[in-house]
């Protein structure tokens, strides 16, 4: 049954007292419920970023994106895409989404201890900013994956070295080659003996050199007479007697042939006044007509010649001006 | 252990089965809502949850100030200092503390309230409230079961509250400036799930410290004798079932 009375005192303001540690614990409860969910950017305007990579081991929900150390943006989901790669959903607060602009760069780094590392760096933070919802390929580096790698490298170097170090490897080789050469240098041919690998090979070369200095001396004797020739020509061309020299004479020729063929038509002229005066005696001066057009037609035969000729040595037939060839 | 003794162990189970249903049924009725009980309630929140307050919140507070500089020091150690605050929030606040907190109800008011119903049954109080139609289930087991489930679930609160605060005070004293880290680990560790997690746990933890003591203490005889023997049974049953929660819990957080 109930307690007996005065057995536990109990306080005059009991109810009240039960009543404000249930509200208080209420209150509590829900403020730190609505912390929690401030802190996880629920009443923050945020903006997206997929980073793509193609391991996402050691990346967690709820991870942390560092800028210079800051965390400026949380893992909101990973997740594997179509073509086999992994996406990481990141969210980003506006108010820290100013550090990523559009030339940041991602990386996604593991550690020998501890879960992974994504970091934005921005170079150039005048860029224009990074839009909502970008996707972007994040570089990767792991060192416990770098660590096999690294010592297999070594490894084979180790071995190289080794190999390259012993009696027989090619180090070896190298210094004895080495010798050989400098005892090259140091023979009858010196240098070339050295490059060429032997003197027989020099001597081979030495005598190349002599015979082309002596094609190089017929070479000079061509030349010279090849000037002869060039001056010759020029002689006959242009030279007293020469080609230009005949081309003069014909023009000469033919203006005396084109006063010759003024005469003969001027004589013409008067015959025909003389046949208008003597219209009596017509046989005697057709006859000399016939006589007189045949001088005519020779003269003008003549002319056409003439003119055929120049034609021939001046193809350009009713271009006056002459042009050297 | 011998087939009595088993068989025994599965009827003490069933009988607190049988109680949380009707435990259940009542709390869920309107009518079991009178004054009386809220009297009987109160008065067991007084006793349960108030008057441990002020001594199980230093306790808290101590308790996390050494943990947090054990915790710091040996992250330091590796150069883990970053997860310190983490590993305190996710072992003390979210593990540690609701246990801690509802070991400390069962021993003080279960073992208390298991021993008072062991000697209602014993004294014939129960049966005599039976005969006068009273029923005894709601009368005086129903207020103290939520009075007890109430408490813990405050206690817990409490608790944790104080050791997020002392958390922060030992990690970077007593200026604002570890505000944004501290919130940020704050984001991490207390996802929504986790949250949720948390209070299953609390009201699993409740149900249990309030349920189990009283219906062992039911299960006493008229016997004085059966009186320890039952109080004994409901303690290593509860012992039994808040180690059960934990590890349930641990299990579907971790595993």
């Amino acid at each position: 049954m109930e307690r007996e009375p005065g057995f536990t005192p109990v306080p005059k303001n009991l109810q009240f007292r039960i009543g404000l540690l249930i509200g208080f614990t209420v209150v509590i409860a829900v403020g730190f419920v609505a912390y929690a969910l401030y802190a996880r950017g629920v009443f923050e305007a945020t903006q997206r970023l997929t980073l793509i990579s193609d391991n996402v081991e050691g990346v967690g929900v709820g991870m942390d994106m560092s800028f210079s150390g800051f965390p400026i943006g949380r893992v909101n989901r990973i997740s594997l895409a179509d073509d086999g790669r992994a996406r990481i959903e990141i969210v980003v607060p506006l108010k820290d989404a100013r550090w990523l602009r559009s030339s940041s760069i991602f990386t996604l780094e593991r550690g020998i201890v501890g879960s992974a590392k994504i970091r934005a760096f921005t170079a150039n933070l005048q860029d224009p900013p990074l839009p909502d919802g970008a996707e972007r390929t994040v570089l990767r580096g792991d060192t416990s994956e770098e660590i096999p790698r690294m010592v297999a490298m070594l490894r084979g170097v180790l071995e190289n070295v080794e190999h390259v170090t012993s009696a027989d490897g090619s180090l070896q080789a190298s210094l004895a080659n080495v010798r050989t050469m400098t005892e090259r240098l140091a023979g009858r041919h010196g240098v070339l003996g050295a490059v060429l690998g032997g003197d027989d090979e020099a001597k081979k070369v030495v005598a190349t050199i002599e015979r082309a200095n002596a094609l190089l001396a017929s070479l000079g004797g061509v030349s010279r007479r090849l000037d002869v020739v060039l001056s010759k020509t020029d002689q006959r061309v242009y030279g007293e007697g020469g080609l230009m020299d005949g081309t003069q004479r014909a023009v000469a020729q033919a203006n005396t042939i084109l006063g010759e063929v003024r005469e003969s038509l001027k004589r013409l002229d008067r015959v025909l006044a003389d046949a208008e005066k003597i219209s009596g005696n017509a046989k005697a001066a057709s006859s000399d007509l016939a006589a007189l057009r045949a001088e005519v037609d020779a003269s003008l035969r003549k002319v056409s010649a003439i003119l055929e000729e120049i034609n021939r040595k001046w193809p350009f037939e009713r271009n006056t001006d002459i042009r050297l060839p | 252990m011998n087939p009595q003794a088993t068989l025994a162990w599965f009827r003490g189970w069933g009988t607190v089965a049988r109680f949380a249903f009707a435990v259940a049924a009542a709390a869920l009725s309107r009518s079991s809502y009178t004054p009386r009980m809220l009297t009987i309630a109160t008065r067991q929140v007084y006793f349960t949850a108030w008057q441990a307050l002020a001594g199980f919140i230093l306790f808290s507070a101590l308790f996390t100030v050494i943990t947090v500089e054990i915790t710091v020091a040996a992250a330091r150690g590796f150069g883990l200092e970053g997860y310190a605050l983490e590993l305190v929030f996710r072992v003390l606040v979210l593990e540690v503390l609701p246990l801690l907190t509802a070991l400390m109800v069962a021993l003080r008011s279960g073992a208390a309230i298991s021993t008072e119903v062991a000697l209602m049954r014993i004294s014939g109080n129960l049966e005599a409230a039976q005969n006068e139609d009273i029923d005894p289930l709601e009368r005086e087991f129903l207020p103290r079961v939520l009075a007890t489930a109430a408490s813990l679930v405050s206690l817990t609160v409490m608790s944790c509250t104080v050791a997020l605060v002392a958390a922060y005070v030992s990690m970077y004293g007593f200026t604002p400036w570890g505000f944004d880290e501290y919130t940020r680990v704050v984001a991490q560790v207390f996802s929504p799930a986790a949250l949720a997690g948390f209070t299953l746990r609390c009201i699993a933890f409740g149900v249990a410290v309030a349920i189990i003591p009283i219906a062992a203490g039911a299960d006493a005889t008229h016997d004085l004798k059966s009186a320890p023997v039952a109080v004994m049974g409901g303690m290593v049953r509860l012992f039994f079932a808040l180690g059960l929660i934990e590890a349930a819990s641990l299990a579907v957080k971790y595993v």
